[in-house]
């Protein structure tokens, strides 16, 4: 029974063009000039084929940009395809943002019914499902109170768990559990495996590839809008590492800004382990070694390095500084490296994009000797067991008291036992 | 487990419908499949109507009232304009503040509407882009909701009709189908703004001019028989003209309607309501892309 179809599906964006130094021009001479040229043609989706059995979950995985939030996009039927057929067998409920529809003035109880019916409840299946919404979201106490006054992680939780209370023959989940805490995504994570197990068809798009392991049954590999690589979740993901690993240090997207003044150019980026093998995949807790390989064409005094790590929403999750322990550096010319090390790695498991920057050390925020924009990616697994939110390391012991003196332990013997004649 | 063996049951239960998508087209039968499925999602139209009323009286002092405060205060600055400084040529008994106020109430409930419902996509840009449901219902529940204050505003001119001595005809009961002929009128109105708002911002900008200009063509500082008679059927193109003076006609006048006047009106608005619904549906599927 196929839930799901995708026949050779195509989307096209056309993206107007305005002239060169549009800026100095107004929008309605602008708007003018733009219809004259051809406009810029889009492909995210091209030809994309496959379907999707009944009780299936399929993980859709890529870059940003390659297409996986359109193809879901023309799935919950929020933007049409170009080209192709979209055959859907059921009700279909889509997640592409969590509490997209709640209104901030309006409180949890209106917010409840605001957002089922946009999602496709009857106010009777609702009221049906209040008591289960509340109590799965965890905010009982707040039910009447207006969702401006909410926590964030509030939020996060009522607008999950209307969607997961749905019921709906398709799920669509984007990027979901981005959001919320720890506990409440392995709560998430149950309630999608519950809803699976009883037959309803789920399509998954998520950054954390763990999760995508662990839910999902059958996974693509999209990139530039098209099917790269389809078939079980451990193998596409494993494609998936390869093809992102291979290209060392892609055209990074800063490098023809002006602000870069180009004396040091960064040449290779590679992040090694604990005996100095290049790897893209680390364990919590894990020894890492991060190596900048760059070439000086002057030398250049007072410079520092940057590693930022961040999700792909760009948030920055980990800053390495090199001027933080050391003093800046005098760079001679000819080729160096910079090495920054690890002893336990801090990050928890997931997919992290680095960014890396060579600037001055007084320089204004903005300029920079080089800088390369998601040069590498590093997938971290679960390694050191943990739970909350990072892993700090540490180490435990038993501190043996200094010199054990037999008169202390005399007096305690003495003060445990009733003093006589006082 | 309650929850796998109820999702079991409905599995037997309901039929699924299947869904094809594909690259947006023109046809009839889409129009058709387009109504049923506004029908289907009714609930949440009523639930968004109920919503905006929540919403625009929650955390004002004067609440419903503000839904009379505008035309009240509008008739009171015209009364003090048109009788004191400029005269208006009025030709029934009916006192000036009553002639306002009843054009006044339905104006009002005319221009606030257009305007919340021309923005009504662009405003909720966070669920167009994120949610699927028939994006017609954004501006239908500016509508529903813009009913809602009319039918607050109403009962102030019942009071000022006591006040003032004027009676009460049964012609009255012509106000109803009066105010449905302008609620399609308005809605075909705020279908082709609301969509045309999506590509060309525009749109929003120049609607209070031309609904000021649009005030003043219309009957409502003066009555339609103070237009000279060589314009009059031209003057009447406007549907709102036929609505304004015909609502006043049977409320406060307690004179049967122009059927004439009225009938342009009608026609008008539902020749152009079904060519309002298929614009709108037509440029929908792009809504997303656009915004």
């Amino acid at each position: 029974m196929i839930d799901l179809k995708f026949a050779n599906v195509s989307k096209r964006y056309r993206i107007r063009q305005g002239p060169e130094g549009a800026t100095s021009e107004n929008r309605l001479t602008r708007t003018l000039k733009g219809l004259w040229k051809p406009r810029k043609e889009f492909w995210a989706v091209r030809d994309v084929s496959f379907e999707v059995e009944r009780g299936e979950a399929l993980g859709i995985i890529g870059h940003n940009g390659a297409g996986k939030s359109t193809i879901l996009k023309m799935l919950a039927n929020i933007t049409p395809p170009t080209s192709g057929e979209i055959v859907i067998n059921g009700r279909l409920s889509a997640l592409i943002e969590v509490g997209s529809g709640f209104h901030p003035e309006l409180t949890g109880r209106e917010n409840i019914f605001l957002n089922g019916s946009i999602l496709g409840m009857t106010r009777r299946e609702i009221s049906a499902k209040f008591d289960r919404i509340v109590e799965f979201a965890g905010i009982q106490q707040f039910v009447d109170t207006p969702v401006k006054r909410y926590s964030s992680g509030m939020y996060v939780r009522l607008g999950f768990s209307i969607a997961a209370h749905l019921d709906p023959d398709i799920l669509l989940l984007d990027e979901v559990l981005a959001v919320g805490d720890t506990a409440f995504q392995t709560k998430c994570l149950k309630r999608i495996t519950q809803l699976k197990e009883s037959g309803t068809t789920i399509v998954f798009i998520s950054h954390d590839l763990g999760a995508v392991e662990r839910v999902c049954t059958r996974s693509i590999l999209l990139e530039h809008g098209e099917i790269q690589a389809m078939g079980p979740p451990d193998e596409v993901i494993a494609e998936y590492q390869a093809r992102a690993g291979s290209t060392s240090l892609p055209p990074p997207l800063l490098k023809t800004s002006s602000l870069l003044s180009n004396e040091i150019e960064i040449t290779s980026f590679t992040f090694r382990d604990g005996d100095g093998n290049e790897m893209s995949l680390a364990r919590t807790g894990d020894r890492l070694t991060a190596r900048i390989e760059y070439h000086c064409e002057a030398p250049v005094a007072d410079v520092v390095f940057e590693i930022i790590f961040h999700t792909m929403d760009e948030e920055v999750i980990c800053h390495f500084l090199s001027a933080s322990d050391r003093p800046a550096e005098d760079i001679p010319e000819g080729a160096g490296m910079i090495e920054v090390h690890c002893d336990e790695l801090g990050l928890f498991p997931g997919m992290y994009y680095v960014d890396v920057i060579v600037r001055r050390a007084d320089a204004q925020p903005g300029f920079r000797i080089d800088s390369r924009h998601r040069c590498k990616n590093l997938r971290v697994d679960p390694g050191k067991q943990l739970r909350g939110l990072f892993y700090s390391p540490h180490r435990w012991d038993q501190p043996k008291p200094i010199v054990p003196s037999p008169t202390l332990v005399a007096d305690a013997g003495v003060a445990s036992e009733p003093k006589v004649g006082i | 487990m309650s929850i796998s063996s109820q999702t079991a049951d409905s599995f037997e239960a309901h039929p699924r419908k299947t869904k094809v998508i594909r690259a947006p087209s023109f046809s009839p039968v889409r129009i058709q499949a387009d109504i049923a499925e506004l029908y289907q999602y009714r609930d949440l139209l009523l639930t968004l109507t109920a919503h905006r009323v929540k919403v625009r009286y929650k955390q004002s002092i004067l609440g419903v009232a503000w839904a009379i405060v505008q035309p009240f205060s509008l008739m009171l600055i015209y009364t003090l304009i048109f009788t004191y400084i400029a005269r208006v040529p009025m030709t029934g008994t009916t006192p000036y503040p009553i002639v306002l106020y009843s054009a006044l109430l339905i104006w009002t409930f005319f221009s606030t509407a257009l305007t919340s419902a021309t923005n009504g996509l662009v405003s909720h840009t966070h669920l167009v882009t994120k949610v699927y449901f028939p994006r017609e219902i954004l501006p239908l529940s500016y509508v529903l909701a813009g009913l809602f204050d009319l039918l607050i505003a109403s009962p102030i001119l019942i009071g000022l009709m006591i006040y003032y001595g004027v009676p009460i005809s049964i012609y009255a009961l012509y106000a109803i189908p009066i105010a449905l002929i302008l609620t399609v009128v308005l809605t075909s109105a705020s279908l082709v703004l609301s969509a045309a708002q999506v590509h060309f911002r525009d749109i929003g900008m120049a609607l209070p001019l031309v609904l000021q200009i649009w005030m003043f063509a219309s009957p409502v500082v003066y009555p339609i028989s103070a237009v000279p008679e060589r314009f009059r059927a031209w003057y009447l193109l406007n549907p709102m003209a036929g609505i304004v003076e015909n609502f006043r006609r049977v409320l406060v006048e307690a004179a049967p309607p122009n059927f004439a006047e009225l009938g342009v009106s009608a026609l008008i608005a539902v020749v152009f309501l079904p060519i309002a619904y298929i614009i709108f549906k037509h440029t929908e599927a792009k809504i997303a892309d656009v915004i």
